[in-house]
């Protein structure tokens, strides 16, 4: 009895649904599709994992039945800024840490990224944290809990990389004790890292073509720091660049220009309102906070008339979470842009979905309730921008990951599967004797608050 | 002069010529490589098994080891220890900003570039110390064999395979190196500081071991116009690594730090091993798809605290975990994963064979278990030519065990290393009968003692206790020094000789105590590397 307890909670709750996999048709739903607007008492016919039809009355065929009258259907939430599911999130001991990749830290096992499906969320942009001026490596992910490690990441998602500006990489206003102070320390110096990575970058990629084109005998020594900066520098690598002033957002948008490349999104962005104009012309994403302000000096000119005005500017918003609690409630993130300045429901939906999508270079398969996406929707028992509405099904590419019913079944089985293991010899504590046990204390790992992923949390 | 040419002649002469053989018979004898034979005798001489067998003969010059009863085992192999290594510090000194400097600094002076966490080349051999001592608790608990690594840095180093008879380096080590092992550790506060830093520092320096193969290629083949490769240990040692001629060990026990290893592995085409794998069985699929070998940690987890009203319950991940490993073992069987035992630090080695115990009531048939803590290491280290099973010619690595292996009440009474004779120590005297119930001489040595020491300007004072089991004797001395266990407790007649290590000004002390026993009178003499001092006193009634 016991071993077949271990073996079912080894599984993921939805194991069985998961298994079941196959066609699935949503019945007579209020579909908010994110780019065609809202479709009453609508359909969706799921066929290998895509979304195959939507539409009226469709015929259920061999497809499995999710009755979904009076509930509201949405595109899978995408947080465009996360640190969940990762084993480390700052490597804070250089200022250019580009040979990290938070894809060697993923931990498909973090029950964060459950609590993220039970909240709606499908998919989420991993960054390094903003210890320093050029970070590691970002990983696109979907949140296939349970799946294998490989199988979260997003196949053919553009790469991407932590850039940070501003107090986190400069370091002024904090030392880590024990660390040495690091260069750089002022504003332009973060900015001169930058520039001078991008130069290194240029000799490097010059060095390697002079080998090719057999001007040179010995290879070149492949630098593990410099690859990915001469991807940026090709176009082929996304920078996601965490900052706050408009000042220093803006320099970084020219020295991208001056190097040739479009930076994909800024991060944060709490006065990006004030040069919505030049971002739209860049053409540069911009990912925020929806109403977080002074929680840090480089936070006191924000707004949360910020997303309506970048909106209004053509700029493509989105609105993330960088934290593993509030990545729960996007959902009412994206309502609050309605509120703020009026952004039309569909557009505030975007800036959780569809947006997000183009932002990580996945719009194409994604982020939008349309056929030939991906089937990665939520299931909402009411519409999703009512504090009362919660996740019902969460499924991604047509197999389901969260079912409210099917968790609230299992927690018997897990209480029942915790009281079992507690009897073996094993799991006893030690009757007397030993040291005082420690209270523990939860572990913080990447959920630091929406205080932006300064590095004192990843060292402590 | 006649004397002095007889000595010379006997210089010449090769050891064997006066070499003794040993041979164990009647014993019921385990293989490992074979069928087990129920009654059988083995020769050892020269260090080697001369000849196994249920019919074989016993040479005129042997020495019999009766062994009804007993059962001889191939020496127990520990896949990971530190045996014989001195720990070294993880992390230069320094203070805040200093590590960094020194380190440069240290980095121009050595062929050794990268930062003391990062270096492959470091091998345990080079570390190793002699000492007897140091490894009688393992030879107690039955290990003839063992692989000896640091455990500091993110590369621990290269390790040896060594044998346990621990006379001296050389002699001791069977292959070194024989693989390098890799920590998941930082450097806390210089680069690598973080899991994804050591990854990615890993991972650059496979690059760089690679490019320097090439450039070492490229300079041998044609060394005009071009600058000389440099002479990089670190890197040097990687070498043998990408090549697949050394397997690169990963100490990880969870389950994607094994995926992590296994990756990385992939992406250089590496003999992958994992050290400790208590998770190994969830990933034995992709263990057995790049043919990775685990030296699973028989060091289960234990509850160590007992639950206080305020703390929060224990996770069910951990609840699962700890219910899981002792199943481990037998899954990785069961999926065709090659595996062998390791100790992974534990403190008590009596946990060995009981958690051996374990897994075979979990599911691993007792066959396969022995066989992971003998012939299993040897092929995973590229040595069961040598050793790790009972057969003709290879290495007199041998334990003899009254009972069954695995068994809580079994009794390791004799166990040869490079057919060298060690008796462990049995178990304390029982409690029932008193010392002096056994007949003859053997009863007039054991005892306790009053004892007095007389060290020149300083006299101690203390004990001797001994309990005796035929012609061999255990127990302890005891003086302000401190208690030390006596080892190597011989008797003949009323004589009496010991072993033991004492702490003394700060340093250990290995001393050899001889003497006699007259009624109730104790005297003798004690030697030590300062010199010898005499010893008298008498009989506690």
């Amino acid at each position: 009895m016991l071993l077949g307890l271990a073996a079912l909670a080894i599984l993921p709750f939805s194991a069985a649904a998961q298994q079941a996999g196959g066609d699935v048709l949503i019945k007579n739903a209020t579909v908010m599709t994110a780019s065609r607007g809202t479709l009453e008492n609508t359909d969706i016919l799921i066929r290998g994992g895509k979304i195959a039809r939507i539409g009226k009355n469709l015929p259920a065929g061999t497809a499995r039945v999710i009755d979904a009258t009076g509930k509201f259907v949405t595109p899978g939430i995408i947080d465009a800024h996360s640190h969940t599911m990762m084993d480390a999130v700052n490597e804070g001991t250089l200022s250019v840490t580009s040979m990290t990749r938070i894809r060697d830290v993923l931990d498909p096992k973090d029950v964060a990224i459950y609590r993220g499906l039970a909240g709606g969320v499908t998919a989420a942009l991993l960054l390094h944290g903003s210890a320093n001026a050029i970070g590691g490596q970002s990983s696109t992910v979907k949140f296939k809990y349970g799946r294998p490690v490989e199988e979260f990441v997003v196949e053919g998602a553009p790469t991407g990389i932590k850039f940070a500006m501003g107090e986190n990489p400069k370091r002024a206003n904090f030392t880590i004790p024990g660390q040495p102070p690091r260069y750089p320390r002022t504003r332009m110096g973060v900015l001169e890292v930058m520039r001078d990575a991008f130069v290194r970058a240029r000799d490097y990629k010059r060095s390697w073509d002079d080998f090719r084109a057999g001007k040179t005998r010995v290879p070149p020594r492949r630098d593990m720091e410099l690859e990915p900066i001469v991807e940026i520098l090709e176009g082929k690598r996304l920078v996601h660049a965490h900052g706050y002033r408009s000042d220093e957002q803006l320099n970084l948008l020219r020295l991208a220009e001056e190097f040739g490349f479009r930076v994909g999104t800024l991060q944060h962005g709490l006065e990006a309102f004030k040069f919505a104009p030049e971002i739209a012309k860049h053409g540069a994403g911009v990912s925020i906070f929806i109403d977080s302000w002074s929680y840090k000096l480089e936070g006191y000119d924000a707004t949360p008339y910020n997303a309506y005005m970048l909106w209004k500017a053509g700029v493509n918003v989105s609105i993330n979470s960088d934290s593993n609690e509030r990545m729960r409630r996007l959902n009412l993130d994206a309502a609050k842009a309605m509120k703020y300045g009026g952004v039309p429901e569909q557009d505030a939906l975007k800036m959780i979905t569809l947006n997000p999508a183009i932002q990580l270079g996945i719009g194409n398969r994604t982020g939008s309730i349309d056929q030939n996406k991906d089937a990665d929707i939520v299931i909402w028992s009411e519409h999703p921008f009512s504090p009362y509405a919660h996740p019902e099904i969460t499924m991604i590419e047509g197999v389901v990951y969260f079912d409210r019913k099917a968790d609230i079944e299992r927690r018997g089985l897990l209480a029942k599967e915790r009281e079992e293991l507690e009897k073996l010899d094993i799991n006893k504590a030690p009757g007397s004797g030993g040291a005082a046990p420690r209270i523990p204390t939860e572990r913080v790992r990447g959920d630091i608050g929406h205080i932006e992923d300064s590095d004192i949390d990843d060292h402590d | 002069m006649k004397l002095l040419l007889f000595a010379f002649a006997a210089l010449l002469l090769p050891a064997s010529a006066f070499a003794q053989s040993t041979a164990i018979t009647n014993a019921r004898i385990v293989t490992v490589s074979g069928a087990t034979i129920e009654r059988g005798t083995v020769v050892i001489r020269d260090g080697l098994i001369e000849a196994v067998g249920a019919g074989v003969n016993v040479p005129a010059d042997a020495r019999v080891i009766d062994a009804a009863g007993h059962t001889v085992y191939p020496g127990f192999f520990d896949a990971v220890t530190s045996l014989g290594l001195q720990t070294r510090p993880a992390t230069p000194q320094g203070g805040p900003g200093g590590g960094q400097a020194a380190q440069q600094q240290a980095a121009a002076h050595s062929t050794r570039r990268y930062p003391l966490a990062l270096r492959p080349a470091d091998a345990a051999a080079d570390e190793l110390r002699a000492g007897k001592a140091q490894f009688e608790h393992a030879r107690n608990a039955g290990f003839t064999t063992a692989v000896s690594v640091g455990r500091t840095g993110i590369f621990n180093g290269r390790s040896a395979v060594i044998n346990l008879a621990g006379e001296d380096v050389a002699g001791m080590i069977v292959k070194s190196p024989a693989a390098i092992h890799v920590s998941y550790a930082t450097l806390g506060m210089q680069y690598p500081g973080s899991l994804m830093g050591t990854i990615s520092a890993i991972r650059q320096m496979l690059y760089d071991a690679k490019r320097l193969q090439e450039m070492q290629k490229m300079y041998a083949a044609n060394p005009r116009g071009m600058r000389r490769p440099d002479a990089d240990a670190s890197l040097e040692a990687l070498i043998p690594v990408l090549d697949r001629q050394m397997p690169i060990i990963f100490n990880a026990n969870r389950e994607i730090e094994i995926i992590r290893a296994i990756d990385l592995a992939k992406e250089f085409n590496l003999r992958l091993i994992i050290a400790g794998g208590q998770e190994s069985w969830k990933v034995a699929d992709r263990l057995k798809a790049i043919d990775a070998a685990v030296l699973f940690s028989l060091n289960f987890p234990k509850r160590t605290t007992a639950a206080s009203p305020d703390a929060d319950p224990e996770s069910l991940e951990m609840l699962r975990f700890r219910a899981e490993v002792p199943k481990a073992a037998g899954r990785l069987a069961q999926a065709g994963v090659r595996f062998a035992f390791q100790s992974g630090g534990m403190t008590n080695l009596a946990d060995f064979s009981a958690n051996a115990a374990m897994a075979v009531q979990n599911g691993l048939s007792a066959d396969a278990a022995v066989r992971a803590m003998t012939l299993s290491p040897a092929e995973i280290f590229g040595i069961a030519d040598r050793t790790g099973s009972v057969e003709t010619g290879k290495i007199a690595n041998l334990t003899v065990v009254k009972g069954d292996a695995l068994a809580k009440d079994k009794v390791i009474t004799h166990v040869f290393v490079d057919g060298k004779l060690f008796e462990p120590k049995a178990p304390p005297a029982r409690p029932a009968g008193n010392p002096g119930t056994g007949t003859g001489p053997a009863a007039a040595v054991a005892g306790s003692y009053n004892v007095t020491i007389d060290v020149p300007g300083q006299p101690l004072t203390g004990s001797m206790n001994f309990s005796v089991q035929g012609q061999s004797m255990t127990g302890n001395l005891t003086t302000q020094l401190g208690a030390a266990p006596i080892r190597n407790g011989r008797l003949t007649g009323n004589r009496f000789s010991f072993d033991a290590t004492v702490a003394y000004g700060g340093a250990n002390i290995d001393i050899q105590v001889s003497g006699t026993v007259t009624g109730n009178r104790i005297e003798g003499s004690i030697d030590s590397p300062q010199g010898a001092v005499p010893f008298s006193g008498t009989r506690v009634p």
